[in-house]
């Protein structure tokens, strides 16, 4: 575990998914250890099917902009506005704050819909007719694009995309600028949206699994991943005294196989999200070690770890664990209390991102 | 800055060549290799010409990735082999990789996705393509590196901010060498959508010039291996190419696809890449624009050169390797360094004549340059600006 020299202050945090939007929501979610999933359906030759998915619903984004200014803003950097307005309103920021914060905004896809939008313009009307809406649109920067101008944030302004590492690299980066002093201040977070073509996707290459209703986290030979969508972000701040969620101290990513790191915060929660692909590093974990998992709450997306992240900084918080445990976690108990959660992600393809918070930040971090 | 930031190798390919000092020779003989778009088909009623890489032949196992990746691949084995690393001893240190893309990233899968729609059942290949295809990925497996990876998508910025990226991990101490650079292949996607917003040229195009009429598209890829001095004084008998000095950059907060009209992102980019690099104006023998052509950003980029820097030399050399997007700002810092290395920038391609609104006029023929520090700049859709400035190597 690389350690930051400065860790990073959590101001404020702000998410939206399947499970509504808001930390209220998320929290409840978390407490259930799952959302209900909403049935989806799949046009394909082989008849109709269905498939469930956690979808977001972004209607109380109206309360922070207005109808006129969303008209051409698609539900891609919907999600995105919301969970950073409802992190910057969460930091206790206002708009008028914004002028210098710093953007990074996370994507495992881009903006998928629009991007299909687009070349459908072009499949339905030929080459000369494409939608100059769409392609603008469907840029990968758009989100954060959209968020800087909304919040008249005109730092410094980073879209990252590497899939299921994204929130990983977009952390490094957050850490440079606040230990630089580019910025005191960090809107980071991650986006990624739900398609019918993703779902074809899904059916192609999981043909073969059963059907499941919610991700079954801790069965790590079992596919059981359900499409999720939103966006989940934070303020980070290189002040200490902003800490109300903790702090950010150290990030480590790279192969799984050449991991250095041996994990000893109080709790890890891990991102497995049913993909039988990746289940076999997570079972490579210490049998004693006491996880945590959130992953039914918010479904399966490459920024899933942005979830993790918000739902590790309230527990921090809160001193309460949520979502699913393996077992009873150590620093759970009514009389304990936990001062570091450490956020594990493995990928299809070996690699890990782990991220470390703590109640304290500087050198006790 | 807190570490210095060495140059030890620089990788490249576009249009105007397949190495560096290729495309040089070209750009300083003048030479445009534009011509009509062969990579892919298009029903466009008017063709717009393309700057196309002339002779990427990737290994059988590159197969497998998208064109962008294989020429961020190409890049970063001539930018390793000028560096002199060995591979084994490279490994032991913490080594990232930080590449911008734009097309290298986008789900523009068109006739997976046009079988999709008209209800066939189409094969997967298109998607595990895209998928194993994330170019810092690509780079970072091949050599088998362990430090930091990601890829910026940060639109027409993404090359220039990859590199200040990189620079920061290694002046953070987060790395001992990065690979920084950007790559951008020509498709169909992009073409037609800068048609759609009808700012792709039918004609070469003509930056800074009062008849412009827009861009024309390229691709390519550079590749610059960053590394802290400490690193590179461990290693005395690799020559430094260059020095990354500095690197600001600013968002307009706008408007998705035209610049700030009078550049406040542009300008606040160059204040910061200044201030962070204690270079002061006068000390930069020319700039690069980001020069793309069109009737825009040139008025922009004009405006502030005119407020900022009114008295130093700059060029654009879009009209020598087309607009390589995410690759652009990459290819225009390793330029830079070449440039500043023969103290000679080559004169600004297709300038047909000065604009009456523009009180500065670019270099018109190969010119002389006196100093150590060049300053590259490049503006995005999404109102991204970004700024490199960059020394020459036997500087220290």
């Amino acid at each position: 575990m690389t350690l930051l020299k400065q860790s990073m202050a959590i101001q404020g945090i702000g998410c939206v998914g399947g499970f509504g939007s808001g930390n209220d929501q998320f929290v409840s979610a978390l407490k259930a250890g799952h959302t209900s999933a909403t049935t989806v359906e799949l046009n394909h030759p082989a008849g109709q099917q269905t498939l469930p998915a956690l979808l977001a619903n972004t209607d109380r984004l109206t309360d922070f902009v207005s109808r006129r200014s969303l008209r051409r803003i698609d539900h891609f950097s919907r999600m995105a506005l919301l969970g950073g307005y409802l992190a910057i309103e969460d930091a206790g920021l206002a708009v008028e704050d914004c002028g210098r914060i710093g953007i990074i905004v996370a994507s495992g896809y881009g903006a998928t819909n629009t991007t299909f939008n687009f070349l459908g313009s072009i499949i339905d009307d030929g080459d000369s007719c494409a939608s100059p809406t769409s392609f603008s649109n469907s840029v990968h920067n758009v989100a954060a694009a959209y968020l800087s101008m909304q919040l008249q944030a005109l730092g410094p302004n980073l879209t990252i995309s590497q899939f299921d590492l994204s929130i990983n690299a977009a952390l490094h980066n957050a850490a440079c600028w606040l230990a630089q002093r580019r910025v005191d201040t960090v809107l980071v977070g991650g986006v990624d949206e739900h398609s019918s073509l993703l779902n074809y996707c899904y059916q192609r290459y999981f043909a073969n699994s059963d059907a499941v209703e919610q991700i079954d986290p801790f069965d790590f030979a079992r596919q059981s991943a359900v499409v999720g969508e939103g966006a989940a972000f934070l303020v980070l701040s290189r002040h200490a005294d902003k800490a109300k969620y903790g702090f950010i101290a150290g990030l480590d990513a790279g192969d799984f196989s050449q991991r250095s790191t041996v994990e000893d915060s109080d709790l890890l929660l891990i991102g497995a999200d049913g993909h039988q692909t990746c289940g076999a590093m997570y079972e490579q974990l210490p049998t004693a070690q006491s996880l945590l998992n959130c992953t039914p709450c918010y479904g399966s997306l490459p920024v899933g770890q942005a979830f993790d992240l918000a739902a590790a900084g309230l527990m921090l918080r809160e001193q309460s664990c949520y979502g699913v445990a393996r077992q009873q976690p150590v620093g759970c108990s009514a009389q304990s209390s936990f001062d570091s959660i450490a956020s594990l992600k493995c990928t299809a393809n070996d690699q890990f991102s782990l991220i470390r918070l703590s109640r304290r930040g500087g050198d006790d971090a | 800055m807190a570490n210095s930031v060495c140059v030890t190798g620089m990788g490249c390919l576009c249009a105007a060549g397949d190495t560096l000092d290729e495309a040089v020779t070209s750009m300083m003989a003048g030479e445009r290799h534009a011509g009509d778009p062969s990579l892919f088909k298009s029903s466009q009623p008017q063709l717009f010409p393309v700057f196309a890489v002339r002779s990427l032949v990737p290994k059988a196992a590159e197969d497998v990735f998208l064109r962008t990746s294989q020429l961020a691949l190409n890049a970063a084995k001539q930018a390793v082999e000028q560096s002199q690393w060995d591979l084994t001893e490279l490994r032991k240190l913490k080594v990232g990789v930080c590449i911008g893309t734009t097309v290298g990233c986008t789900m523009d899968v068109e006739s997976f996705y046009g079988d999709y729609r008209n209800g066939q059942d189409p094969e997967m290949l298109a998607i595990d393509c895209f998928v194993e295809s994330n170019p810092a990925t690509v780079i970072s497996r091949h050599f088998g590196l362990n430090g930091p990876c990601q890829t910026i998508v940060n639109a027409c910025s993404s090359g220039t901010d990859a590199i200040g990226m990189g620079a920061m991990w290694i002046e953070n101490g987060l790395c001992d060498v990065v690979l920084a650079g950007g790559a951008d292949e020509l498709c169909r996607t992009t073409y037609n959508g800068f048609a759609s917003l009808q700012i792709n040229a039918a004609v070469l195009s003509r930056p800074f010039s009062a008849d412009r009429c827009g861009l024309n598209l390229g691709e390519g890829a550079a590749v610059l291996i960053l590394e802290s001095e400490t690193v590179r004084q461990q290693r005395q008998h690799v020559v430094a190419q260059g020095y990354v000095l500095g690197y600001g950059s600013g968002t307009d907060g706008w408007h998705l696809t035209a610049p700030h009209p009078e550049g406040r992102g542009l300008k606040q980019a160059l204040q910061e890449a200044l201030d962070r690099s204690g270079v002061e104006p006068d000390q930069l023998a020319f700039v690069n624009t980001h020069g793309t052509g069109t009737k825009d950003n040139d008025r922009v980029e004009s405006l502030v050169l005119a407020e900022l820097l009114p008295s130093t030399p700059f060029h654009s050399t879009k009209g020598y390797t087309g607009h390589a997007l995410g690759a652009a700002g990459a290819l225009e810092a390793a330029f830079c360094l070449a440039f500043l290395r023969q103290r000679q920038i080559p004169a600004s391609a297709g300038f047909t004549g000065q604009d009456p609104e523009f009180s500065v006029t670019p270099v018109v023929e190969n010119s002389a340059v006196v100093g150590d520090i060049a300053l590259s700049e490049s503006l995005a859709f999404g109102g991204n600006n970004a700024v490199l400035i960059l020394a020459r190597g036997e500087m220290a």
